[in-house]
């Protein structure tokens, strides 16, 4: 329990917009104190090609977290490998000896179709049990499991479910030809939900998965479409002159967006159960990117209307709108994060896009990345502790994630195209 | 064009003939033939048709070649040249006034011409800032167009955003040729 503690008031300060340095081991450590786990092979009554699949996997996304540093299975004997999986039978000394904290067994047996594994987690210090489970799922379904076991484990220790289950929505293919796919974090189960083979952008999925929206130009022009995934019907295109696009959602059934034609641009408020748009912000020159605190109370959004893009903050009571942004002649792309306490952004810094994140008063501003390349549309976790984001390098876009202090950067590698927009699907 | 090159050839042949046809007539054989013979006389009316028919297939066909021509040089002074934009700008540069006072100019001319105005954007910026930048880019050169009297109705607008560079690279030339607005006739 004591390394609980620490991990939490460790994870605390993370989140608390400070950056926890502290080094805790050279060889594992990349600057967050990161926990140190062992996961050897697992325990089964009969010879299984599991046995080693499952915590391989399991490393691979507890690794991906950034939450753990797995410990080599180079570093563990004959004797530790071969360890039970009862509290009993565990020397957990000689785990701490070589510098594990958190202990993680498993027992898998399949039984016809299915696979049943148990996963038990210890706490080295003391030797505590702090998660034990059973799980029980079909044999092709093995990377769904893992994926599950990990979010439950970094639950555990973390106190907040991981995002390995998580999906992506995004765009992929090349200029002037993207379609919108979706797709496990780890690029399995990628499937396509359109096929124009024209320009479509900016997909995003309701709160409760049941629609999904995008800008097409399948029609010859830009209109915003909105598709009951259930019946894979359109629902509602708005075929208006002028462009429109937009990818928050105020809740399950109101989508969020810009329309600029003329002289105007407005943000709309679409009701998609009475069909119903609602302008709530119209102004000269441009407004776009709306993105609602979570509360519902404000919206972020760009605008040129002090002469370059800012992002600014709207009470959508009063209507009073605040500037927010004051660094560079470009910020924009805001997202606010579902725990409210951070908006990010895309900011133009030496010629390149970095992606940023401020405080909602618009100050703490920090650089996530400074890779001197294009970075785009970075979107929250559902838990509000990872950033996604596009990130365009010698023409190759890919899509990266990292921790809400820039940390942790992972590139993901979904289909051998360009993928860009993308935006976690909520769960 | 396609009418100008068979034209050319029959030009080219016809006139090539002429010259031959009327060396017969000034040579030494003419004029004995003219003083001596009536009916060599006849045979050199009858010859000599050819003659005016061929001035006159020349005239015909030196005025379809004009008429090409003043095609071509018409299709060539259309004045729907790119306008290049500052990076992050949809102000127009005084420089372009011109040229978009010529299109004005030609489209209160050609008056069964629509215009499609298409806004585009280099590739840095965000996809969503630059699909609205683009559209204002084409809504700005569209309102000049209107304050110089052109009907609106002829005019409508598109942003591409940065979905369809003209130049694919990722330097500065091709950013700066990236920042247009493009005219398509339709």
């Amino acid at each position: 329990m004591r390394l609980k503690r620490i991990v939490l008031l460790s994870l605390f300060l993370l989140f608390a917009k400070d950056l926890f340095a502290k080094v805790y081991l050279d060889v594992y450590a990349t600057g967050i104190r990161k926990v140190i786990i062992a996961v050897p092979y697992f325990k089964s009554t009969e010879a299984t090609r599991l046995r080693a699949e499952l915590p391989e996997l399991l490393q691979k996304d507890l690794d991906f977290s950034g939450f753990f540093a797995c410990a080599p299975w180079s570093l563990m004997d004959r004797d530790l490998l071969d360890e039970g999986i009862e509290r009993s039978q565990i020397a957990f000394s000689k785990w701490r000896s070589i510098g594990v904290e958190l202990l993680l067994k498993g027992k898998v047996e399949e039984q016809g179709e299915e696979v049943v594994t148990e996963i038990y987690l210890y706490d080295t210090s003391d030797g505590s049990l702090e998660f034990a489970k059973r799980y029980r799922s079909r044999k092709d379904l093995v990377r769904v499991l893992v994926h599950r076991i990990a979010d439950d484990i970094i639950e555990s220790v973390t106190g907040q479910k991981g995002i390995l289950s998580s999906k992506l929505v995004f765009t992929a293919g090349q200029k002037g030809s993207t379609d919108v796919y979706i797709s496990g974090i780890d690029g399995f189960g990628i499937r396509r939900l359109t096929n124009y083979r024209t320009i479509t952008v900016l997909p995003s999925i309701s709160p409760d998965g049941r629609y999904l929206s995008y800008t097409s130009y399948k029609g010859g022009k830009p209109d915003l479409y909105v598709v009951d995934l259930k019946t894979g019907h359109e629902v509602f295109v708005d075929r208006d002159e002028g462009m429109k696009v937009g990818r928050e959602w105020l809740d399950r059934k109101t989508l969020l967006y810009s329309h600029t034609y003329g002289k105007f641009s407005s943000i709309v408020k679409l009701d998609l159960e009475t069909k119903t748009k609602k302008t709530i912000l119209k102004k000269e020159g441009i407004i776009t990117s709306p993105s609602p605190s979570p509360d519902g109370k404000r919206i972020v959004f760009t605008s040129d209307m002090h002469g370059t893009p800012q992002i600014f903050s709207m009470d959508m009571v009063t209507g009073e709108i605040k500037r927010l942004t004051y660094q560079g002649k470009y910020n924009t792309s805001p997202s606010y994060s579902p725990r409210g306490d951070l908006i990010a952004f895309v900011a133009k810094i030496e010629g390149a896009l970095e992606i940023c994140v401020m405080d909602p008063s618009g100050s703490n501003v920090r650089i996530l990345t400074n890779s001197g390349d294009i970075n785009d549309s970075p979107h929250f976790s559902n838990c509000g502790r990872y950033i996604v984001f596009s990130s365009q390098r010698k023409g190759k876009t890919k899509i990266n994630i990292m921790f809400t202090n820039g940390e942790n950067k992972r590139v993901l590698d979904l289909t051998n195209q360009n993928e860009m927009q993308p935006r976690f699907v909520p769960q | 064009m396609k009418l100008l090159a068979p034209m050319l050839v029959i030009f080219l042949l016809l006139s090539g003939c002429a010259p031959k046809v009327l060396e017969v007539p000034i040579s030494d054989e003419w004029q004995r033939l003219k003083e001596t013979d009536a009916k060599e006389e006849e045979r050199r009316k009858v010859s000599l048709e050819p003659e005016t028919k061929i001035d006159e297939a020349k005239i015909e066909v030196e005025e379809i070649l004009k008429r090409e021509r003043e095609k071509v040089v018409k299709i060539e002074e259309t004045p729907f040249k790119d306008i290049l934009f500052d990076f992050d700008s949809y102000a127009i540069k005084r420089e372009y006034y011109p040229l978009l006072d010529s299109i004005s100019e030609w489209l209160k001319m050609r008056k069964e011409k629509n215009v499609l105005i298409e806004g585009h954007c280099d590739e840095r910026g965000t996809h969503e800032y630059n699909l609205i930048l683009g559209q204002k880019r084409a809504e700005a050169v569209k309102e000049y167009l209107v304050r110089k009297g052109v009907d609106e109705k002829r005019l409508k607008t598109i942003s591409y955003g940065k979905e369809r560079p003209l130049d694919p690279r990722h330097t500065e030339e091709a950013w700066a040729k990236n920042r247009r607005v493009h005219f398509e006739l339709k």
